[in-house]
């Protein structure tokens, strides 16, 4: 996009984020390229199965380790049961706290809303605008791990990475969507990010604990990280009552934010 | 009847236990300039935030051109130029006006042009270097460009040197001859004595004069320095206050002045010297009146 086409909200929030788009690009992408390339190492040495089987069964259970030395089981353990999902969740976290919130800090809110848009399209620009940046970042992580597994001898499914990579790309926009609508209501950018990031972490352990606590089985299903990723997607697929779980989150949080924002007091 | 710019009838804004604004009651007509003057914290720039939507009263109701303030009908029809300007750093001079020219919908491209030169703006720069003074810059060219027929200026010129004040002062009367309606905040009286026929003054919240610059000055009076026999005219009908000066008396009249020159044809005068009121001095005795009641 050159500068000259800065023709709305969407494309001056875009253009923003350009450079920190391409730094989380990269930086995904040397993740998944260092995993793959470990990946033969692993994959040709029988001892590691023997290794990991004689991890204690919590911590197997912790950090979702199973067939270790096969592809999917790899990825999974590697690349969806926490980094991948993070950082892409970091990414949009950070943009949600920014776009609404981190706009009334620098007090460029009010220039903006001088100007005959309304609140509610404010925030779904926004949103819109931190829905692209974690799409850009998810099909990098498809795009790599698909075409790039084969040559360290990881073959997957394109379906299965599908369900792995979408499930990720919907944690990330309830964490971002999250923060976008904290940011909304408050106006406290700061605030926005600590919140949503307990919020997150607090997912992911409920989903990984639950592992290990049967206690906590139970309560498996308030976690969004479990219907994200919690029903091993790498190897069945897609399972579209726990990813529709996730977009009717993302899609009342955006209701929420819109709502808050539009009955707040913007203040100097 | 024509439809006034801005209705604010009987505004009140609450923070907690402050009341910032205080039963605020104004018009704005069309292709009017409407000087908006009070000390820092009276109440002006949350008064003109309630106007653009950005806050929500308390009470009371203020419509632009008709329309509820706030809505999308009045923001179409209102540009904003904010005291202490805050655009977007990554932008330079030009994609924001690009942009605000964008958002607005209706704005003005050769004039912007037109602007730019006027106010030797460098628009390639990014908003992050820019002086205060250029960014206030920016924010006036994107107001006075586009179309709005109401603009709502809050100490608009705070970072403006004398020349650049010269051509903010010009854009504004253009901006009169084509009917724009202008609210004017400031603190600096000279810059709303030379622009407005109107002023509305407002302390802690409270509205306490809306009048034509010329009908004040006759409230307060004209200021007359005599030389010569000065002795008893404070007994002269019209007189409100006289101060001794080593070879006369300063006198202030206020109201027809016939009375007053009459007694000066009696008495040993050599000169008299005649001043009209500044808006300051006006605006002092208004506020100082009104700290009193």
């Amino acid at each position: 996009m050159t500068r000259a086409e800065l023709g709305s909200l969407y494309d001056r929030s875009l253009f923003e984020q350009r450079r920190g788009i391409v730094g989380w690009v990269s930086g995904i992408a040397f993740f998944c390229l260092v995993m793959l390339a470990m990946y033969p190492t692993i994959h040709a040495n029988t001892s590691f199965s023997k290794l990991i089987d004689a991890y204690p069964e919590a911590l197997r259970k912790l950090f979702d380790i199973s067939d270790y030395t096969t592809g999917p089981g790899y990825l999974r353990t590697e690349v969806f049961s926490f980094m991948a999902p993070l950082l892409v969740t970091i990414y949009a976290i950070l943009q949600g706290s920014d776009l609404l919130a981190g706009e009334e800090e620098r007090r460029t809110i009010d220039l903006l809303l001088a100007n005959p848009i309304s609140r509610r399209r404010v925030v779904l620009e926004k949103w819109l605008a931190l829905a692209t940046g974690v799409i850009v970042l998810s099909l990098v992580l498809e795009l790599l791990l698909g075409l790039a597994g084969p040559l360290f001898e990881l073959h997957l499914g394109w379906r299965q990475l599908s369900a792995a990579v979408l499930g990720t790309a919907l944690f990330a926009l309830f964490g971002g969507t999250f923060a976008l609508a904290w940011g909304a209501a408050t106006g406290a950018r700061g605030a926005a990010r600590g919140v949503s990031a307990a919020v997150v972490i607090a997912m992911y352990l409920l989903s990984a604990l639950a592992q290990l606590v049967a206690a906590l089985k139970s309560f498996e299903w308030a976690s969004l990280w479990y219907h994200a990723l919690g029903g091993d997607p790498l190897t069945t697929g897609f399972h579209y009552g726990h990813l529709g779980v996730l977009v009717v989150f993302i899609g009342a949080l955006l209701a929420a934010a819109v709502r808050l924002f539009e009955r707040r007091d913007l203040t100097a | 009847m024509t439809t006034l710019a801005l209705d604010i009838k009987d505004l009140v804004k609450d923070y907690g236990s402050t009341r910032a604004v205080d039963h605020v009651s104004l018009e704005l007509r069309a292709g009017e300039v409407l000087g908006f003057l009070g000390p820092n914290g009276a109440g002006k720039s949350t008064t003109l935030r309630l106007a653009l939507g950005l806050l929500r009263p308390t009470s009371g109701t203020i419509a632009v051109l008709g329309h509820p303030a706030g809505s999308d009908e009045a923001r179409a029809k209102v540009a904003y130029v904010a005291g202490d300007v805050s655009l977007w750093p990554q932008l330079t001079g030009a994609d924001t006006l690009t942009l605000l020219a964008a958002l607005h919908g209706d704005s003005d491209a050769a004039y912007t042009a037109q602007l730019i030169e006027r106010f030797e703006l460098d628009p390639r720069k990014r908003m992050r270097a820019y002086s205060k003074g250029n960014r206030q810059k920016v924010a006036l060219i994107g107001a006075f460009a586009t179309r709005a027929e109401v603009l709502l200026l809050d100490e608009p010129t705070s970072g403006l040197d004398p020349l650049m004040d010269r051509v903010f002062r010009e854009c504004v009367g253009e901006a009169r001859e084509r009917g724009q309606a202008i609210l004017l905040s400031s603190h600096m009286l000279s810059e709303v004595e030379h622009l407005c026929s109107r002023v509305a003054m407002i302390r802690s919240g409270q509205l306490f004069t809306v009048a034509d610059v010329a009908q004040l000055r006759t409230r307060v009076g004209v200021e007359f320095d005599v030389t010569g026999d000065a002795d008893g005219l404070d007994a002269i009908e019209g007189v409100t206050h006289v101060e001794s000066l080593p070879d006369g008396a300063r006198v202030r009249v206020v109201g027809p002045p016939g009375a007053f020159f009459a007694a000066l044809a009696t008495r040993n005068v050599t000169a008299v010297h005649g001043r009209e009121s500044s808006l300051e001095e006006i605006f002092l005795s208004f506020y100082d009146e009104s700290n009193v009641s």
